[in-house]
Order: C-alpha cells, then structure tokens, then sequence
C-alpha cells in the first residue's frame, strides 16, 4: 500500500538533488564569484557534512525514512525490475573499484598552507634597538596633513620615491600587490587599494609590519615564507613613516586611528 | 552573395575595426599632466627624461620620452612619431618583462588618451605619423610558411647574427640602448616576455619597423642590406612565432618538482635522452631584495626542473636560459659581460629536517631552529674547473661550508645556445642525519631555488634571483597494489548486492508461502 502521495521529484532524486546543488553553490560562491579556489580536501570536508545533515533532514520522520528507502528496495526485491538491477549490479561495483584505484594512486597536488594574514599585533615590539608601544605609538608626520598641506605634499613625495624604489617589485605601482615579481612570490603581496588592508589598519600597525617584515611574524602568519624584507635594515624610521604616508595618500583610503573609534 | 553586398559587408567590418581606440575623444594634455604627475613621475621624471626615483634600480631603464624614440609603434620606419594608439596601447597594456604595468585597472579610457596628450608633448610630437607599416595581406601560419621564415631568419645572418640560430638571443655581441644602456636580443623562445606581445602580426610591426632606440633594425627599409619584402616579413613573423618554449612557461598552479622512481642508473649527463620523459616545472626567479648586498637587475629570468630517483640517488636536473657563459678569465666572455665578470651559478635549497607541520625553515637560507642545506654549483673560471659545494646554513649570517664529495653530492653540467644544463645528484641518504637532508619518497619535501648570471651586474654571493618554497615529491612507485585493491572492493561489492537480492528474494518467497 503506498500511503504517500505520489510526488512530482521522487524523495530520493529531490535528496540528490539538493546535494549537487550545494555543491555546486561551494564552487559558484567561491571559485566563480570570490576567485577564491577551495581545496580539494576542504571541499570534501564540507561535503561530508552537507550529506549528512541532508541526509538526517530526509530521513527524519519513520514515513520519510521509507519513502526514500523504497524505491532502493523495490529494485532488489521487485521481480519486475530485474534488468534495472542487473545494469546497477555492474555499475556499482565498477564505481567503488575506481574509486578506491583512483584514491589510491600517489597525489601531487601541493599540501594546503593556512595562514593568518592580519595577526594580532603584540602590544610591544623592538625595532632600531628601541622598544615600541603599539598602542600609543602614531606617525609623527601625520599632523603636518592639517597643519602645513604644503609640507605635507613634499613628505608625501618622499615616501614616494622610497616606495618606488623599495616597494614596488613586489607592491606593485599602482599599489595593487602585482608588482613585478608579485607572481613569483607565495603568500602574494598585499593589495594596498583593497579595501580590506591598509583601510582596516593603524598606521602603527603599518610600521610594526614594515620595520620588522616577515620575520618579525608571529608564528601562525608563517614567518618563514614571508618575503617581506625586514626594513629596518634598509630604511630609517623617517622614511617608513614617509612611505606610509605615500600609501594612504596614493590610494585615497584613511588610517584608522583611535580618535575616530 | 552579390558583389554589393560584400562590399557592405566588407566596410562594416572595416568600420568596425577602425573603432576602438581610435575612436576615442582626443586628450587633453593638461589633465594628463595631473595623472601623469601622480602615477608617471615615480619612474619616468618630472619632466618625462626617464630620470625618476627608480631609474637606477630597474632594468630595462624607464623610457626618456624627451628622446623621442618609442619601442613599440605601428608608424613607418622612417618616421619618427608613434601614433596615438601605440602610446595608448603600452599605458593600457603595460608592457610584459619590464616594470610598466598596464593601467586600465586605475585609470579611466579619458585619463589615459589624456596621458597620451601630455607624453607626446614631452618630444614635441604634435602631429600624427605620415605613413604607418604596410602590412598587406597577411600570410597564415603554415609550415610552410614557417620553413620560408626560417630560412629567411638565417640567411646572411639575417636574425641569427644577434637572436642566434636557436633564437635565445645569446649573447653573440654587446648591444647599447639609446640611453647607454645594455640591451640583450629577445629570447624569441619566451614570447611572454615580448614587451609589445607575440601575436604573428605584433611581430610582423617589430620586423618591419624596428624597435627605435635600440640597435633592432627596420627590414622594411630598402636602403638596408637585410631588406624583406612585405611576405617575406610575414613569413620570418610566422617562424619568430614558432620559436616559443612552452615547457619553459610558469604555470601558477604547478608548484610541484615530481621525481619519478626509475630502474637501474639515473643519467649522470645534463643531455642524456631520458631526461626528456621526466615532467617539467618552471618556477620564477626573482631577484635578491630581502638581505645586504640587495640585488634589483636580474636577467635570469626561470628555472626549470626535473628530477628521478632510484635505490640509492635522487638527481635533479635544473636548466635555465642564461645568455652569457660566463667564464672569469676567458677573454672571449669578458668582453660580451659587465665588469667585473663572476661565474655562473645556481643552488638547490632543502630542509635539514622534512618539515611534518607546516612550519618550514625560513626561505632565506634558513634559521637559528630550523637549518637548511644549500647544493651550490659554479661555472669555474678559465684557470678552475667548475665547482660543487655543500653549504649547511642556519641564517644569511651562519653558514657553514662543508665537502660536497663528504656526502656524494656531484654536478654536471652543460651550457649549450644560451642555455645551462646541470645534473645534480646525491645519495637518498647520509652518514649525518642532523646535518643532511635524508630524502623519504611519497613526502612533499620544501625546495628552492638560487641562480647567478656572472655577467650580469656582477652577480655574486648575494646578488642573485631565488624561488621562495615550492615542492618536490619522489613519487612512490604504486606497482599492481592499487589495481589489486580496486578489484577486492569491487568484488566485495557484487558479493554483497547479490547477497542482499538472494536474502530479499527468500524474503519474498516466504512472505508469498503465508
């Protein structure tokens, strides 16, 4: 006796279904729209528990349980659909011995490498052999902005031939992290113009980074495959507060800053 | 199709090749000179002479617009003024190979015809080119045609006199730009780093028209020895496009070396055919800029990769284009090299220790906790064999040098048309397991790269282009257990369906019984 109705999408093609969907969303949202690839193993991760929530959603009430078990049943029991069966027979079986070959053949895709991009700063760090207080410290030119535009233009100047002459290989001209030598480079370069990096930041926290460079990183930002050279090697503490005022000049964004919280 | 209606056709289309470009509004140069001054000035000068803050950190220099001479242009050979859309076309486009980025991503079309404006101004131009390249009826690419390019390149030393006859652009001869500067022949093997692309008809305008400012002459001119007719320059544009190396392009998404497990002895020479059947991966060489002495004018421009590996060694073979063979002492390379001369070089870089988290050593030459090995190869001088060494490093500032034959590492190499071949190899493992990287297959193992071009500005210790981390992967031989376990699984899985039907059909049987 078959007490449901009939329906238009068999339960079990509607579970499939909404299974290839979210999957297929997983790569719309992030491959397509954010340019941003998920790992093979992230995705199968998330897949897991997609199925496993969906399949817990269908098979909920007794009822529901059935109805998506039936058709499954009537395949192995129903006399009538012995051809059916017979193809499944075959084609089950071929799956799960590719399946297992395929996964068992030696991968080369590279090891996926999670890092923190912004990290936390520490409240303290060292640089020129002095101690610094992130949370006091701000750049000493800032102030001519208001006070003296026309001071303020040439400073910014400077900063720009630092930069030029430092930054731009792997910063980039425009400022966008695709310098040069930026392809050549893993993790990529910053992107000043994005909204989402020199915009969010003190310009503390922009010297903190800048002064002491990859290596001063702490460990879950991965200090070893940083290229950022460390600056206070190169550059006076003058010219890397000159150069972050280039930064924010050129691209039009503004520091945050304490006062404007 | 009548003859009225091909001709409509025929001027819809030229209609519609005309726009574009040209069609835009003509720019105003004050206004380019606003732009020109916020985004130009850093590397082309106040006053357009090339002369900005980089001038002397990028290679090739900044162009001096003051001079007139514009590399990529379409106007005839005799004329000296580019059209409008060259100008445009490398401020849209940049220009690949050089520090010039194209700008359509910042600027808006209006702000870069305005820029146009304002940079003729800087040579005067002020009125469009008389004549622009005849190009008439482009040739296809063919093999034929490209057979006819080819002889045409070599003929009289056409080309080959400074491309070479593999087109590497090796050094055969000094060049000079216009500014004095030292200009290398493309690498027609490269064609991504042709600065205005490699498309057959981009390469048919350079053949024709020359690259002002440089010493690549126009074959178009009647007054030249060299001088090509409009097909003949098609033909010779269809080979240059031939040429390219794709195997020697980056591709971002291959950042593995695989080493494939072989039988019997690995080949010990840089030439040795089976090197061939090994997987390829080219990875960019950037210059020096994290420590002192600072590097900023490479010429090494990749690295490819192969390596095998069999019982006992593991052999990389690591090939790169270098135009110079620089040989310290050998008169012949000293006068093609900027002096001082070095020798050639190039190093591998390992983990002492495969990392089991992600935390690796630091890129340059390790850290304090975490040491690297560095396998160093040099070219040797004309008094010296060329040279291995071993270093064991723990920083730029700690490094140990150690006895490469101590461990087994051995190179060998070859320098052929603008190329450098070296075979390295070492045994899987060593007597000093703190000291030396112990090779494990089927583990994804850091690498780097180092390479130096002796004749390029001197290269020598830190003056050098590097990789940061990529990955090598002795691949495990897999043998029949995959296949074997493959056909287990499915078989268990036929066994369990007609287990289940079997079962269900007595179900259904007995439940008919009663």
């Amino acid at each position: 006796m078959n007490m449901t109705k009939k329906r238009l999408i068999p339960r079990l093609l509607q579970m499939a279904l909404v299974v290839v969907a979210v999957y297929f969303t997983f790569i719309l949202v992030f491959d397509v729209l954010l340019g941003q690839l998920i790992p093979k193993s992230l995705l199968t991760m998330y897949m897991v528990f997609v199925i496993a929530g969906v399949v817990m959603v269908f098979t909920f009430t007794e009822q529901g349980a059935q109805e998506l078990a039936g058709p499954i049943k009537a395949l192995v029991e129903d006399p009538s659909r012995k051809m059916v069966r017979n193809v499944v027979f075959v084609i089950v079986p071929l799956l799960a011995g590719y399946y297992t070959y395929s996964s068992m053949l030696p991968s080369f895709e590279a090891p996926v490498e999670l890092r923190t991009i912004h990290p936390a700063p520490p409240n303290k760090f060292k640089a020129y052999g002095k101690s610094f207080n992130l949370t006091t410290l701000e750049n000493p030119y800032r102030k001519f902005e208001k006070e003296d535009p026309v001071k303020f233009k040439e400073l910014v100047k400077e900063g720009g031939n630092v930069y030029i002459q430092n930054c731009q290989y792997c910063h980039g001209d425009r400022l966008d992290g695709k310098g040069p030598y930026a392809s050549g480079l893993n993790p990529t370069p910053l992107n000043f113009q994005d909204v989402g990096t020199i915009a969010q930041l003190q310009e503390s926290f922009l010297f903190w980074r800048i002064s002491t460079g990859g290596p001063g990183l702490p460990a879950e930002a991965a200090p070893w495959i940083s290229s950022m050279p460390v600056w206070q090697n190169f550059l006076t503490e003058d010219e890397i507060w000159k150069v972050i005022l280039f930064l924010y000049d050129y691209t039009g964004r503004r520091p945050r800053s304490w006062a404007n919280e | 199709m009548t003859h009225k209606t091909k001709l409509t056709v025929l001027t819809l289309c030229a209609a519609l090749f005309m726009a574009g470009p040209a069609m835009a509004k003509p720019g105003t140069a004050d206004k380019g000179k606003e732009i020109y001054n916020k985004r130009c000035t850093w590397c082309h000068g106040d006053e357009g002479a090339g002369d900005g803050a980089a001038m002397d950190r990028l290679n090739p220099p900044p162009r001096d617009f003051t001079s007139g001479n514009y590399k990529i242009k379409t106007s005839s050979f005799d004329e000296m003024t580019p059209s409008d859309d060259d100008v445009f076309r490398m401020i849209r486009d940049g220009m690949p190979g050089t520090a010039m980025p194209s700008w359509k991503e910042l600027l808006s079309e209006q702000d870069m015809w305005d820029l146009v404006a304002y940079v003729k101004s800087f040579a005067g131009f002020d009125k469009p080119p008389a004549k622009a390249v005849d190009y008439g009826t482009q040739i296809a690419s063919s093999a034929e045609s490209i057979e006819k390019g080819k002889q045409l390149f070599e003929d009289g030393d056409r080309c080959v006199e400074c491309h070479g006859k593999t087109g590497k652009g090796s050094a055969i001869k000094r060049l000079k730009g216009d500014a004095g500067e030292r200009t290398w022949p493309r690498n027609l093997t490269k064609p991504w780093t042709f600065r205005g692309s490699n498309d057959p008809k981009d390469i048919f305008t350079r053949i024709s028209t020359g690259i002002p400012g440089t010493e690549m002459p126009s074959f178009a001119d009647p007054s030249s020895k060299k001088k090509l007719s409009v097909e003949e320059r098609w033909h010779v544009a269809n080979y240059v496009a031939s040429l390219a190396k794709t195997d020697k392009a980056v591709n971002a998404e291959n950042t593995v070396v695989k080493a494939d497990m072989v039988e019997g002895e690995l080949p010990a020479t840089p030439d040795d055919e089976r090197w061939e059947a090994s997987t390829p991966t080219t990875f960019i060489l950037v210059p020096q800029i994290i420590g002192e002495e600072r590097f900023f004018r490479p010429s090494n421009d990749t690295i490819t990769v192969r390596a095998m590996y069999n019982d006992k060694n593991v052999a990389m073979l690591l090939e790169w284009d270098d135009r110079t063979k620089s040989i310290p002492g050998d008169g012949d390379a000293e006068k093609l090299a900027d002096a001082p001369i070095a020798e050639d070089g190039v190093a591998v870089q390992l983990p002492v220790v495969i990392p089991r988290e992600m935390q690796k050593p630091y890129f340059g030459m390790g850290d304090a906790a975490n040491p690297v090995n560095i396998w160093h190869w040099k070219s040797g001088s004309a008094g010296a064999p060329e040279t291995t060494s071993l270093l064991s490093s723990k920083g730029f500032k700690e490094i140990e040098k150690r006895n490469a034959a101590d461990v087994g590492l051995m190179s060998k190499a070859s320098y052929d048309n603008g190329t450098w071949k070296v075979v390295m190899t070492r045994p899987l493992t060593t007597s000093a397991a703190d000291k030396d990287i112990q090779f494990v297959e089927g583990k994804f193992i850091p690498v780097a790269f180092a390479a130096w071009d002796g004749s390029n500005f001197s290269e020598k210790g830190s003056k050098h282009t590097m990789t940061t981390w990529y990955w090598m992967l002795l691949k495990p031989a897999t043998g029949s257990r995959p296949l074997v376990t493959a056909l287990v699984i499915a078989l268990l899985f036929l066994g369990g369906l007609l287990w289940w039907a079997r079962s269900a059909g007595q179900a259904t049987a007995a439940g008919n019984k009663y």
